[in-house]
């Protein structure tokens, strides 16, 4: 087990670090000049300026001395300095980091919460009117995108209704759990799409466990359907739903870019769109590596959770 | 993502160039004494009701942008709108503030020092009575702290520094007293220019600020020590969350103070009761907030405070602007309960042409005959009606339109319009009298190359074809439409526009610089940005910066003599006239392709909130003149 | 014993169960019309593949019977409400919407269509590679799937957009670049189980080398799997360039695809154009369920195979 870990733990660390030479390639690769693009087109006007930019941050140099150079920074613990936000990447972070984490930690709770009783329904109902309603709304919401569903609710929740505001709090943190209202409508819109993806996978899983040997076996000692349900299948359905939470930082970041930037919520995801937009790279890299760090080690727990809890993968 | 590409950045103009001796400044305190008359947002209703005082206004911010630096003394990375106009201004009064309505001329009353007064090369500098928040006086040695602070790091950090320009064209600054100040320039400069141009980049420091961390300093009297002291304060202005308590940036001579920022870009400013200007704020509190995205901004006006989030001064995306035949007056607006007032800035617009290209272009560019062609084929009249839908003034010239009443910069040649209005048939015209071959629909070559007056010209070879790629910003629907316009109209006259859609970063990054000078690639014909050029605070729109050879703005490389010595005169005559020569002159001479100016905002106001409207077109915002009503 | 089992994720089918026991392989020709038996007992699966072929037919054959001027902008004919000539209304730039629809229909199905063929291509290669190669080389080559899988997809859809002109190719490219990964991570899996699998062991005792082991020996096997996360990737296809779109990096004009046609109309919602919406929204949504439809089905279908294998 240990030998595992550690094997595990090298593998995530040279993954990260693949992770920071891909994302710096491909920086280096956007057409451009990124001292222009910071400094505003009329700093052509002063070329020292342009010089001086290029200078300070090694564009002068080739790009693996300013790679190395990055890399050790950040092995110090600097994460850069934003270029277009006059900030440290760190402290962006430290203030962003935790807005999305509370929308999309809500909006994955909510989901779960819905999710996972409508997935083990629609098992047990297979192919019945019941299955197929929930299918066809999942897959709907599944295919809506996320700006249209969002800025329809506002439509029509917000502006037409007036229960619920248009925007998501604007102060702090504290502001969202004292302005929880105006929070509801972006947490719904990712909710939505969660809530079809995951209901679908407990779908899945639970039809998978239902039809094992074990089951057959409990019901034949006399076990109740309901008792066989939520005592087994129920608890080995969820296991490979807690791996895939791990595995599903990425792409909900990707959906709470789009609910952000629709509802005016400056959390990380609309932060890196900005930093995309005006070729801010420290802000890009720096939100990437805590992105790919989150992921790595969230699949690594995946993983070691589900060595622990089910003990067949262990001798697989 | 937003309408239009980001303008938001100022463009800058600094001067180079010295000139003789100016007499009064007639021409100045003209316009000096020209008040805020001449409207911008002509058919803004004001509200009807009795004003009150108190009430809290909400300012939408542009989307996307938010104040990131609060010490007024800019580097071009912090040089913005946002930062300048909307956010620092309101603390910190520039010395000299322009924009009266739409004329961007010298606002005497809302100015810090009375205007300059000239004589040869000296310019003697008066203060006003005003005083800081602390209850020390704004004083002459508070104008030589700024000025000791720009000699000795200007070069580096400050944003709008040009080699040769402000303050390297002044030999000596002495502060004779508490309340005056003498400059020597190196030369006499035309009075407008110089105060428009140079001083309008002075913003008074408070004593207070000269420190460092280990305590007072002298960068007052000794500009060594300013490096140190531009340095902490640089310092000071990085820590965003200390803004709203500090005790250097508390001391403000402006008629508001920070009373809490928060760092997605919230600002809360209250009234300075020691404002000592002529307007005092009426408003209990002032709020900017920021937006995401136009949409994200309009959502919250049309659902008019739902949730708490009000807007009372905010703006329409352009894309549901409603058709209007008068550009100063706003079509019906969508939005009830607000007043629409369209905001133009000061500035022109059009897309440079490379004189310098290593493309094979360089020679077709260089004919003046070419490039009159090519502006017959622009049809702004058609775009402003079209995809602006009204909201749009053509550009003439290298001056702005603006103001359409009221003094203004603009030679009475250039009031009477487009000198280029659309006219395929005299571009065909001029093609086929210069030696070409036109094929309408197909490509237009050159059949008779060579220097004389009925050849293509020189550098031109037999059967070179009309054909030029001409990348231009994405994000604005108007421009793109634009464009596409202009290549089918080009190719009614066999010349073939590729049109290459790029970011905005990177458009300006291949054709906003003289390629030559900046060491950048030539390997480009034109390049559309989409934003033209605003005239702030470079005020006076001398040809200095754009047009002038060898200026690492002159974006295509633009070299002509004639042009040269024309805008010399500009920079040292006090007579207006040397203005309207030069841009006459160079109107005729189309050294870019000029395109329609368009709506920089369409300003959306609440219906109780008065004293928003005229807009200033040099962009800034005065919330201490508004008021609600009940 | 049955293995343990992954999820049958949406886009994934499960991973095989272990044999129950070695019953000969049945002839393929009766595997398929098997298959296709299940297929076609799934009426949502039905209803699916009509509704993606009258689709298709709108698309590509619309045209020919319906003309519109697509490439010129039209300023006197915007915004217009559906009405005589114009059965959908026109847009914010004159286009006729249901001419519109069509032409935006053939980008956006052929850019999911291609990205997904290319994605699933590549990702089967690759997953192919290592999974059948094992040790240091799948080490390696699932090592960097990780770490591209670690990048959200919008996040690097963003920053290689912003490396490539915006054409249909290279959406094409982008979608494709980063959808590639969860397939080959899908076809490794198959193929470390395939690997070890009794024709694989006597293919390679007869002297059968590697590259015919995965291609002719993996590669079909896992059919079912590609077919069905291919299926899928179509539509995921076309929802990212939707949301592409919205971040302003989908398909210059006077090109569009389904997603630039929605999100020019969400900017008019407050105007109520709603004719610039709703018909690209449903376009998108009904598409995107045939497909999921359909995709389900197969998976159905496939495991049946398995079953009888």
């Amino acid at each position: 087990m240990i030998g595992f870990l550690i094997r595990r733990l090298l593998q995530a660390a040279i993954v990260v670090l693949i992770v920071t030479v891909i994302v710096f390639i491909l920086l280096r690769s956007i057409p451009g000049n990124v001292a222009v693009a910071i400094l505003g087109p009329s700093a052509y006007r002063n070329p020292a300026t342009l010089a001086q930019f290029n200078a300070q941050y090694g564009f002068d140099k080739p790009w693996y001395s300013q790679y190395l150079l990055w890399l050790g920074h950040l092995l110090q613990g600097n994460l850069g300095f934003s270029w277009t936000l006059d900030q440290s990447v760190a402290s962006l972070l430290g203030q962003r980091l935790p807005k999305t984490i509370i929308l999309v930690g809500l909006s994955t709770l909510i989901a779960l919460i819905i999710a996972v009783p409508i997935g083990v329904w629609q098992a047990v109902r297979r192919n019945k009117p019941v299955d197929y309603t929930f299918t066809g709304l999942s897959f709907l919401f599944y295919a809506a995108p996320t700006f249209f569903v969002g800025t329809v609710l506002i439509l029509v929740f917000s502006v037409k209704l007036g229960w619920f505001g248009p925007e998501a709090p604007q102060g702090g943190i504290v502001s969202d759990f004292t302005d929880w209202r105006d929070l509801t409508l972006p947490v719904v819109t990712l909710a939505l799409v969660t809530i079809a993806l995951f209901s679908r996978y407990m779908r899945s899983s639970v039809l998978d466990n239902i039809t094992e040997d074990y089951v057959r076996t409990a019901r034949a000692k006399g076990a109740s359907r309901r008792r066989v349900l939520w005592r087994h299948v129920m608890r080995n359905s969820l296991i490979p739903i807690a791996t895939l939470l791990g595995l599903s930082i990425p792409g909900i970041l990707s959906g709470a870019l789009i609910t952000e930037s629709v509802f005016n919520y400056p959390g990380m995801g609309y932060l890196f769109y900005q930093s995309a937009q005006k070729q801010d790279y420290p802000t890009m890299l720096g939100f990437i590596i805590v992105v790919a760090i989150a992921t790595v080690v969230g699949s690594l727990v995946a993983d070691i959770l589900y060595a622990v809890l089910d003990p067949r993968v262990r001798y697989a | 993502m937003g309408e239009f590409p980001s303008t938001r950045r100022r463009r800058r103009a600094r001067g180079l160039f010295a000139a003789a001796c100016g007499a009064a400044a007639i021409a100045l305190t003209a316009a000096a004494c020209s008040s805020g008359g001449s409207s911008n947002g002509g058919a803004a209703a004001t509200p009807t009701g009795t004003p009150v005082t108190g009430g809290t206004a909400t300012f939408a911010l542009p989307p996307s942008t938010v104040p990131n630096y609060i010490f007024p003394f800019d580097s071009s990375t912090y040089f913005s709108v946002t930062n300048s106009e909307d956010f620092q201004y309101l603390l910190y009064r520039p010395l000299y503030w322009f924009g009266n309505g739409s004329s961007p001329t010298l606002n005497a009353s809302l100015s810090v020092a009375d205007p300059p007064v000239y004589s040869g090369n000296k310019v003697t500098i008066t203060m006003k009575d005003w005083k800081w928040s602390n209850g020390t006086p704004v004083t002459a040695q508070n104008v030589l702290f700024w000025i000791h602070m720009m000699q000795a790091v200007a070069s580096s950090d400050w944003g709008a520094f040009v080699p040769g320009g402000f303050p390297t064209n002044v030999s000596n600054v002495t502060a004779t007293s508490a309340t005056t100040l003498t400059m020597t320039m190196n030369k006499a400069y035309n009075e407008t220019w110089f105060t428009s141009n140079e001083l309008s980049q002075i913003t008074p420091m408070p004593e207070a600020w000269d420190r460092t961390a280990s305590g007072p300093s002298h960068c007052t009297t000794t500009v060594s020590d300013c490096a140190a002291v531009y340095s902490y304060l640089d310092g000071q202005s990085k820590q965003l969350s200390s803004w709203a308590g500090s005790p250097i940036w508390s001391i403000v001579d402006g008629p508001w103070r920070l009373s809490s920022f928060n760092s997605d870009g919230n600002s809360t400013f209250v009234p300075n009761k020691a404002y000592s200007g002529p307007v005092k704020a009426k408003l209990a509190q002032f709020q900017e907030v920021p937006f995401t995205t136009e949409s994200a901004e309009y959502n919250v006006l049309q659902a008019k405070g739902t949730g708490g989030s009000q807007i009372d001064v905010g703006y329409l995306p352009t894309i549901d602007a409603p058709p209007t035949s008068s550009p100063m007056v706003a079509g019906h607006n969508p939005v009830s309960g607000y007043n629409l007032s369209p905001l133009y800035t000061w500035g022109i617009n059009y897309f440079p042409l490379n004189y310098q290209s290593t493309t094979g272009n360089a020679g077709i560019v260089k004919q003046l005959y070419f490039r009159q062609a090519l502006q017959y084929l622009m049809n702004q009249a058609a775009v402003i009606k079209g995809p602006l839908k009204g909201y749009g003034l053509p550009t003439v010239g290298p001056v702005g339109t603006l103001p359409l009443s009221g003094v203004s910069y603009l030679s009475p040649t250039g009031k009477q319009g487009d000198p280029w209005p659309y006219n395929p048939t005299k571009a065909k015209s001029l093609l086929t009298a210069h030696g070409w071959n036109v094929v309408p629909g197909g490509t237009t070559t050159c059949t008779h190359p060579g220097t004389a007056a009925t050849d293509c010209g020189a550098g031109i070879k037999q059967g070179q074809a009309l054909s030029f790629t001409l990348p231009y910003a994405t994000g604005t629907t108007w421009i793109e439409q634009e464009m596409t316009q202009l290549q089918s109209n080009a190719a009614g006259a066999g010349i073939k526009l590729s049109l290459d859609p790029r970011p905005f970063n990177q458009v300006t990054a291949l054709a906003a610089g003289n390629c030559v000078v900046a060491h950048i690639s030539c390997n480009w014909d034109m390049g559309n940005w989409g934003g033209g050029w605003t005239f702030v605070p470079d005020y006076y729109p001398t040809g200095e910066t754009l047009f002038l050879s060898g200026s690492g703005a002159n974006s295509g490389g633009y070299t002509n003599a004639q042009n040269d010595s024309l805008i010399n005169a500009t920079l040292t005559s006090n007579s207006v006239q040397s203005l309207y020569n030069w841009q006459d002159y160079l109107a005729q001479q189309i050294p870019v392709i000029w395109q329609p100016n368009g709506v920089y905002q369409l300003t959306e106001v609440v219906d109780n909130l008065g004293g928003v409207t005229p807009q200033s077109t040099t962009l800034n915002i005065n919330p201490e003149n508004w008021f609600f009503t009940k | 014993m049955t293995a343990t089992t992954v999820p049958s994720a949406p886009g994934t089918p499960g991973a095989p169960q272990g044999a129950p026991a070695a019953l000969p392989a049945t002839k393929p020709r009766g595997m398929f019309l098997r298959g296709l038996e299940v297929f076609l007992e799934n009426k949502l699966a039905v209803i699916g593949v009509i509704l993606l072929a009258a689709i298709f037919i709108f698309c590509f054959i619309g045209p020919f019977f319906y003309h519109t001027n697509q490439t010129t902008v039209n300023l006197a004919n915007e915004n217009l409400p559906p009405g005589p000539g114009m059965p959908l209304g026109t847009d914010q730039s004159g286009y006729d919407i249901l001419g519109r629809l069509m032409v935006g229909g053939q980008i956006s199905l052929e850019v999911g269509l291609a990205a997904a063929v290319i994605a699933t291509g590549l990702g089967t290669l690759w997953g192919a590679i290592a999974g059948y190669f094992g040790g240091v080389t799948d080490a390696i080559m699932m090592r960097l799937v990780d770490a591209l899988l670690a990048i959200p997809t919008l996040f690097l859809a963003l920053v290689v957009v912003s490396i490539f002109p915006p054409t249909e190719t290279e959406l094409i490219l982008v979608i494709a670049l980063t959808s590639w990964l969860t397939t080959s991570r899908l076809i490794r899996g198959e193929a470390l189980t395939l690997r070890v699998r009794d024709y694989v062991q006597a293919m390679r005792v007869m002297g059968g080398g590697s590259a015919r082991a995965v291609f002719r020996h993996i590669a079909p096997n896992a059919i079912g799997t590609i077919v069905v996360n291919a299926t899928f990737q179509v539509a995921d296809a076309i929802l990212l360039v939707v949301a592409l779109s919205y971040l302003g990096l989908g398909i210059r004009p006077p090109q569009t695809d389904w997603g630039g046609m929605l999100n020019a109309g969400i900017n008019s919602v407050y105007d109520g154009y709603w004719w610039q919406i709703f018909p690209a929204g449903i376009a998108i949504i009904l598409v995107v369920i045939a497909i999921n439809f359909i995709g389900d089905a197969l998976r159905d279908s496939f495991e049946v195979r398995l079953q009888r294998r």
